[in-house]
């Protein structure tokens, strides 16, 4: 009886706990959400009078090439980055994590550009593509960068890339350093005991039991990447000929500046399920592979 | 006692959301004093319109003036209709925006005010065009325009003793002669896409007919018609630019010709205070792009750049028109016009600042239209796709640019196309 009263009074205490968080979330989240399912079947401009038009924005969707493009365009970007950032991060988290003079001061050097907002970041390398590398091009009389990346087609979604890398690498360093102290010392002991050194012990022993770590890096590096939008705002606008636009920056641009808040937020729609299914599909994919200790 | 507080605490987190909920709504009149509240877009005036909300309250006792100047207007205010939040009035441009919350029914009928009699015809008539399909009454006070065209140097053209063209084939004789000077011609910022618009405007004022846009609209012609010499003499241009346009922006561009680097640049009179501030001292000039060969048909692309407009719901009518009456007082349209170069939508005579000095004939005789890009949809992005056009080096490349205008303006402005069909439907003898 009286444990019973208890548990109701501990239960009662987590319920007030919980309540207000949910109610902000439902209020600041999924009410917003919901909206925008409402207005996706809607010619809404984002203002004053509208209607409903049903399933167009989506059939719309489907037919629009610039909304073709910047799927492309974001795919190719996210898949590119995320492979980047995590072979450098790992080997970098590997040397970080290994016995060299002034480690910590590395980690807090190699930390910096996670500090620094995306747009001061995008600003500074769009300083250094119009104007540093070419010249730096021009004087060694290297053809591929003696003019700015920023102004073909060909390159600017590879200087975006190189800037998005250079500013994720920093957190996902830490992620998998922090992956590579859980690794108990006995294990490697062991290993080499059994003569497994240098990469195979970093293919059978490190990976796989960092593989937790792998996975929560792949999954944050994805979503992250295919919501890509502080870079193109400072560094190329979308540009040039409309082929940097990414999903994000399309959304924004088109919904909230033009008059597509109707069409853009059926974009989104599409856009949430994507990103769901995919996060979904790479738990599925990597959490099969885990290793326990 | 603890749960007591975890209780409070919870029922305030839950007092908080519903409160943030609920804010909506604003007073407007308190003690008898009337508030209008007044926004405007123009980050580059800001100090103009702070000293005039100043002036006014000096004066007025029974009405208190606020004027709002957000970074991003237009984002803000959009965002504060959609919570339904309105101003008083708005001093916005007279581009899409305002042809789009005029279609929403934002703004309120002021026919009635008299101050209209003092407005230049010409912009009068450019906010009628701005319409979607044609409607009673007057919803805008042209207030401020600018002029679009060519900047030049004006030591460098005294210097070299070039002189200002008039008709296309002189302006690239022009480009020739500065070249074989030595100096660079023009400079382009065209990273920044919607500076493609720029050159854009200023010639498709000579060279197509100021309504085109309602023309399509209507059927009764295609963009490929009309654009076409257009978009071929925007790529002309790239020949006397410099090195790689698409690698700098419109600051790189200023900046440049701030600093003597070319001895002209395609932009509006809205460029002037960013080059001022890069260089003080420079002497710049301004002359109509002369994009046809006929000089009569070169006429001078100046828009609304600023034009003040009564919200519908606004609850004190009579207090919005004596502000409006207040901000057209000739010395406060001086006040704007000396510190912002800008070009007056009223009636009488005022000082222009020198930069409009070959300008001033066609600003005198109302020899000017409208920025076709005024009447373009933002999301259709014509800009970027000026863009691409211009760096296509294919041998289609104005034919697909051009077949691109045309597919994607009915795309984009379906829902205004078909207003137009009802409305020529309904009034089968206008126009």
């Amino acid at each position: 009886m009286k444990n019973g009263k208890m548990k109701n009074d501990r239960q009662r205490t987590f319920m007030l706990i919980t309540i207000p968080v949910v109610v902000l979330f439902f209020f600041f989240n999924t009410f917003p959400l919901l909206r925008g399912v409402y207005y996706s079947f809607t010619n809404f401009k984002g203002y004053g009078s509208y209607e409903i038009v049903g399933l167009r924005n989506y059939i719309d969707l489907f037919s629009d090439g610039r909304v073709g493009n910047s799927y492309l365009f974001t795919v190719k970007y996210a898949v590119v980055c995320t492979v980047i950032v995590n072979v450098v991060s790992l080997l970098l988290a590997l040397g970080l994590n290994s016995r060299i003079k002034g480690k910590t001061v590395l980690r807090g050097i190699y930390f910096i550009p996670n500090i620094l907002g995306g747009l001061v970041v995008g600003y500074i390398f769009s300083f250094f593509f119009t104007y540093i590398l070419p010249y730096v091009g021009q004087a060694l009389g290297i053809e591929a960068i003696s003019s700015s990346m920023l102004s073909r087609e060909s390159t600017a979604w590879f200087a975006i890339v190189l800037v998005g890398a250079w500013q994720s690498i920093a957190m996902n360093t830490i992620i998998y350093i922090s992956g590579l102290q859980t690794v108990p010392e006995d294990v490697y002991e062991a290993g080499s005991i059994d003569g497994a050194t240098g990469w195979r012990k970093f293919k059978s022993l490190t990976f796989p039991l960092i593989i937790p770590f792998f996975s929560i890096n792949m999954v944050l590096c994805m979503k992250n990447f295919l919501m890509v939008f502080d870079q193109i705002m400072a560094l190329t606008k979308g540009g040039p000929s409309q082929s940097t636009e990414s999903i994000s920056y399309l959304i924004y641009q088109n919904g909230i500046n033009g008059g597509q808040f109707g069409f853009q937020s059926a974009n989104a729609v599409v856009f949430f399920v994507v990103i769901v299914t995919i996060s979904v599909l790479q738990l599925r994919f990597t959490g099969k592979k885990e290793e326990q200790l | 006692m603890k749960k007591r507080t975890v209780k409070a605490a919870g029922a305030g987190a839950l007092a908080l959301v519903i409160s943030a909920a609920g804010l909506a709504g604003c007073g407007s009149q308190d003690d008898g004093v009337v508030t209008i509240e007044m926004v405007q877009y123009k980050p580059e005036a800001v100090d103009v319109f702070e000293e005039l909300e100043q002036r006014f309250n000096e004066t007025h006792d029974d009405i208190r003036l606020v004027i709002e100047s957000p970074n991003d207007a237009m984002t803000i205010l959009k965002t504060r209709f959609i919570r339904e939040d309105y101003p008083d009035i708005v001093a916005i441009g007279g581009d899409i925006n305002y042809s789009n919350f005029l279609d929403a029914n934002l703004f309120m009928d002021i026919s009635d005010f008299d101050g209209l009699a003092d407005i230049k015809q010409a912009y009068l008539d450019m906010d009628k065009e701005l319409e979607y399909v044609p409607m009673d009454g007057v919803y805008a006070v042209p207030y401020m325009a600018n002029a679009a065209g060519v900047l030049y140097n004006r030591e460098m053209f005294e210097q070299y003793g070039w002189n200002i063209p008039t008709t296309w084939d002189e302006f690239i004789a022009l480009c020739e002669e500065i070249q074989a000077e030595g100096v660079q011609p023009l400079y382009f910022g065209y990273r920044d896409v919607w500076t493609c618009l720029a050159p854009w405007n200023a010639m498709a004022v000579d060279l197509a007919p100021s309504d085109v846009c309602y023309q399509v609209n209507a059927g009764e012609t295609t963009f490929a018609e009309n654009y076409r010499e257009v978009a071929d003499k925007q790529k002309q241009l790239l020949d006397y630019a410099q090195n790689d346009p698409f690698a700098f922006s419109y600051n790189d561009a200023c900046t440049a010709f701030a600093r003597g680097e070319s001895a002209m640049y395609v932009i509006g009179s809205y460029a002037v205070p960013q080059i001022r501030s890069v260089n003080p001292d420079i002497d710049i000039d301004s002359f109509v792009f002369p994009a046809s060969n006929d000089p009569e048909e070169n006429i001078l692309n100046s828009g609304n750049d600023l034009q003040l407009s009564v919200m519908a719901n606004c609850e004190n009518k009579e207090a919005a028109y004596e502000v409006l009456r207040f901000l057209l007082e000739d010395e406060n349209v001086q006040y704007y016009v000396d510190d912002q170069s800008a070009v007056p939508c009223k009636k009488g005579e005022f000082e222009l600042a020198s930069m409009l000095d070959s300008m001033k004939p066609y600003i005198e005789e109302g020899r000017l239209a409208d920025y076709q890009d005024h009447h373009y949809p933002a999301e259709m992005s014509v800009d970027a796709m000026i863009q691409t056009y211009l760096l296509d080096d294919s041998e289609t490349a104005l034919d697909d640019f051009m077949e691109r205008f045309d597919t994607e303006w009915v795309r984009y402005n379906r829902d205004v196309i078909r207003k137009v069909e009802e409305y020529t439907q309904q009034h089968p003898d206008s126009e």
